[in-house]
């Protein structure tokens, strides 16, 4: 029992040196008395014996490893730093960042459209498309190199918007007053000439007078501009079936 | 000095600071809170307690090895309470116990394992020792984590729990005791 002495030694005192014995650093005189008592002591023998094999399984166990993006979190949450250098131990866990994930998922979108205006049939229709719009655009007195300093505030951009529409409805305004005048010129011109029946005739005389700066074949060019201003440029390639290809194309890529 | 630079504003030496810590602290909170996951979070846990505190280190009174020891220490003490008193709201029907180390482990710890004698190096021993040590009263389960799994020495454990040298050294007698018994009854179970 505690506090009992045994062979010149209290249990206590035992407890105390059980642990220096068991790193091996008791001997001589002291030792022998200590072993002495745990011989004896139904208390202390079994305590010596317990604590040994309890200090060799702890030994048996090993070091665990920190999950790996252990480091980077606690500097997140710390200092808000996430540095380069951290970044090598986390790669087991790539870090994708915003920019990169934009551009991924910008990839995504673009790309079936890019595989169909990569097929030949297609790529004239784009080719097409972006020169009629880049056309518009510098009719419309906008130049692509300006949109390199473009002010991207919500503000700035409804502005820069507004304005924009604004020079292609007045280039657009402008135009129609152009033809409406070339119209109405037309049109007195047919009242003071003499009266024809019938278009059919006049047709014929179309074809006859092939030759003449009349108007007339302005006329029929001005309606396959206004025919091409109404529809898309790629719906101009009548045999082609623009969305099912499109769809039909993403199941590929 | 880590410290002084780290207090100075210097990134790198905080960074410094975690790289070499954070291993020895994630290893003591994993084998006194038992999972990886709390592990985890009480590492976190202990890193943003010391950076906040990092000014009131003194020099004067200690190694910063044993001033980082004693604050991981107090954050799994805390932990330890707060878990248990959850427990003890969770499930009334299972009384808890006074002395976590009387309880027998028989029926919680896996039938597997090797046999006492042989302490083979294998992960299912170490997952048993691992859950026995779980089941030491959290005085017993510190004193022993710090001597035998973290090699301090008992002048420094003593500093860290704020007990006398004599205790810490009756304390991990008793944790290495009860662990031994704890472990023989579930292999007597076995055989
Ligand atoms: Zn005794």
């Amino acid at each position: 029992m505690p506090g009992e002495s045994k062979n010149g030694m209290q249990c206590a005192e035992f407890d105390l040196l059980l642990c220096e014995v068991l790193d091996e650093m008791l001997s001589g005189d002291r030792l022998e008395k200590f072993q002495a008592h745990g011989r004896v002591c139904p208390v202390c023998g079994p305590l010596l014996a317990e604590a040994k094999e309890g200090r060799q399984w702890l030994k048996s166990l090993q070091e665990v490893e920190p999950p790996a993006n252990l480091v980077h979190n606690i500097l997140v949450a710390t200092t808000g730093l996430d540095t380069v250098r951290l970044r090598q131990p986390a790669s087991a866990q790539p870090q994708i960042s915003w920019a990169e994930r934009m551009r991924e998922w910008a990839g995504t979108l673009v790309a079936p459209v890019w595989a169909v205006a990569r097929q030949p049939r297609f790529a004239m229709s784009f080719g097409m498309a972006f020169f009629s719009l880049s056309l518009a655009l510098s009719m419309a007195g906008i130049k692509v190199s300006d949109l390199r300093h473009v002010d991207l505030r919500p503000s700035a951009v409804k502005r820069t918007y507004y304005e924009a529409s604004g020079r292609v409805v007045k280039y657009y305004e402008n135009i129609r007053f152009v033809y409406e005048i070339e119209s109405r010129v037309r049109e007195f011109k047919r009242a003071t000439t003499p009266a024809e029946p019938g278009p059919a005739p006049e047709e014929q005389k179309e074809r006859k007078n092939n030759n003449n700066t009349s108007g007339q074949p302005e006329q029929k060019q001005e309606r396959n501009y206004s025919q091409g201003g109404d529809q898309p440029v790629l719906a101009s390639a009548p045999n082609d079936p623009p969305v099912v290809t499109v769809t039909t194309y993403r199941r590929f890529v | 000095m880590l410290v002084r630079r780290c207090l100075a504003g210097d990134a790198v030496a905080w960074e410094e600071i975690v790289q070499k810590y954070n291993r020895r602290i994630y290893n003591i909170c994993y084998r006194f809170a038992g999972s990886g996951e709390d592990a985890q979070d009480l590492t976190q846990e202990v890193f943003i307690k010391m950076y906040r505190t990092l000014k009131t280190y003194d020099v004067g009174r200690g190694a910063f090895m044993t001033w980082v020891t004693t604050i991981t220490r107090n954050l799994l003490v805390d932990h330890f309470r707060k878990s248990k008193q959850d427990r003890v709201t969770d499930s009334m029907d299972t009384a808890p116990s006074e002395h976590e180390d009387a309880m027998p482990l028989s029926e919680q710890i896996p039938d597997k394992a090797a046999p006492p004698d042989a302490h083979v190096q294998s992960r299912e021993t170490g997952e048993t020792v691992h859950r026995a040590l779980q089941k030491l009263s959290p005085e017993l389960r510190e004193a022993v984590i710090l001597r035998d799994l973290q090699d301090m020495d008992y002048r420094e454990i003593a500093a860290v729990l704020k007990v006398p040298e004599g205790t810490v050294k009756s304390r991990i007698n008793r944790g290495r005791a009860e662990l031994a018994r704890l472990l023989q009854r579930t292999y007597r179970q076995v055989m």
